[in-house]
């Protein structure tokens, strides 16, 4: 059997509690349809070993379905002392929360890293409560934050022109590095270092460690941690291995022990560049063919981002000739000067193979409960404005 | 919106042009855009605009602004007003 710990949005206390206990336990998000009787019945999948000493977070699988995600503790804590010594983090007294602990990042890189150090935790509603959020982020000293790119926008909205000097670090991850925004964040954490921390749930969640200054493009995340390894597997996949990943997982009613020599798809692209860092190509299904070139999303919303100052999303789509496609989501809605840019962005970085089907945008994009975009709503999406529309 | 008003709003948004880049004499030489997939875009637009489809032929000749504005013309589509 294994535990199930509700998630109580801005009390860590049981999972303190849980993980000074030795019986496995898995965090069920506050918010979201997975029921602790569909996470016990999954859980039947997988040895007795694992439920002692463990601990269980869900993830979206490649499908948009959950995927149990099964951690070692101890290769949990290994890997925040590690974390903390490469990231140069002694100086940090504090970790304020505003990501929900059910996900992965948020319970590794923040509460886990801050019971492994002696580091104050500080929990927050994020922006369920922006007006607390903004007061906590003020009376910080000292203080580490982690978030996801998509928050920026939220940042933006909530707390116009508020400043946190009191946040020394800043940390990225689960979707794109928010390069072309260094300025803006500088302005608003004047005295923060800020990372990418690229990962993924399975590896639980930290492969990579980059400093923002390391590198100009967003989809470099940097050099591998010590421990890890990457690789380009078939067809260009990013896979790693790792001493601190996940052990086992459940996936579309299917429970798998990891070999510690098997090499484990991150979900994304990417390539070796010089210097041993890795530059991501896109997510798996981000990188495909459009009348016989080879077209990387990440790339174009890459470009894209260098022009819009807002959130640029794609979601994929076939034209009227049966050819593989996809449309630009911006976000909020963009001024006509704002999708000239755009539109001018793709003209000169891309050819027209790689140009959208259509520009659109919503004033806000659906959310997932832990920040990131709901990417699966994006092609439904209701209210969306056409902007530009390609004729082929 | 007249005809060539609605023609110079069709090229820009074909070839994604800066409106400053626009004239009737626009050549196809002088624009990076006007590929082949440029040339079946433009001629789509054309139908969707005008309402006249562009031969093979015809598409693959144009070689300037001016040229499709004297094709439509010889089609019946006046651009006398602008």
């Amino acid at each position: 059997m294994v535990r199930i710990l509700e998630e109580t949005p801005g009390d860590p206390t049981a999972i303190d509690r849980a993980w000074e206990e030795p019986e496995t336990f898995c965090v069920l998000p506050a918010k979201g349809d997975v029921s602790a009787q569909w996470v016990r019945a999954q859980w039947e999948l997988l040895p007795e070993r694992f439920e002692r000493d463990h601990f269980a977070l869900l993830t979206s699988g490649s499908t948009g379905a959950p995927k149990l995600v099964v951690g070692e503790r101890c290769r949990a804590e290994a890997l925040a002392r590690l974390l903390h010594e490469v990231q140069d983090s002694e100086c940090v007294a504090e970790a304020i929360l505003t990501l929900p602990l059910s996900y992965c990042y948020s319970f590794v890189n923040q509460w886990l890293w801050a019971r492994v150090v002696g580091r104050r935790l500080v929990p927050t509603l994020g922006f369920t409560d922006p007006a607390r959020l903004a007061h906590t982020l003020e009376a910080a000293r000292d203080g580490m934050l982690c978030l996801v790119g998509a928050q920026l926008a939220l940042f933006e909205e909530h707390l116009p022109g508020r400043t946190f000097p009191g946040i020394v670090r800043l940390h990225f991850a689960g979707g794109p590095f928010p390069q072309a925004r260094l300025e803006r964040l500088a302005e608003r954490f004047p005295n923060a270092s800020v990372f990418n921390n690229y990962g993924c749930a399975e590896a639980m969640p930290r492969l990579t460690l980059r400093r923002a200054e390391e590198a100009d493009e967003p989809l470099d995340v940097g050099r591998p941690l010590p421990g890890v390894e990457l690789r380009r597997g078939e067809g260009g996949a990013l896979e790693f291995r790792s001493p601190f990943g996940a052990v086992a997982l459940v996936e579309e009613g299917r429970g798998r022990v990891l070999d510690p020599e098997e090499w484990i798809p991150t979900g994304d692209h990417g390539d070796a560049v010089q210097g041993g860092s890795w530059r991501l190509a896109g997510r798996k299904g981000d990188v495909f063919k459009r009348f016989g070139e080879k077209i990387s999303l990440a790339r174009i919303r890459e470009s894209v981002a260098g022009a819009f100052d807002g959130e640029v999303q794609t979601y994929r789509e076939v034209d009227r000739m049966g050819e593989e496609g996809f449309s630009l989501l911006l976000s909020p809605t963009p001024s006509d000067e704002d999708v000239r840019a755009v539109l001018l962005a793709l003209r000169r970085k891309h050819p027209r193979t790689h140009w959208p089907l259509r520009v659109e945008s919503v004033e806000r994009l659906p959310r997932l409960p832990n920040g990131k975009v709901a990417l699966g709503e994006l092609e439904t999406l209701e209210g969306k404005t056409l902007h530009w529309k390609n004729r082929i | 919106m007249t005809n060539h008003e609605k023609l110079r709003d069709l090229i820009i948004d074909t070839f994604l042009l800066e409106p400053s880049e626009y004239s009737l004499e626009l050549r196809r030489e002088n624009v990076d855009t006007w590929d082949s997939l440029g040339i079946v875009s433009m001629a789509v637009g054309v139908h969707e605009t005008f309402g006249y489809h562009f031969t093979p032929d015809e598409a693959t000749g144009i070689e300037s602004v001016a040229d499709i504005v004297r094709i439509l013309e010889s089609k019946g589509i006046s651009f006398a007003e602008g």
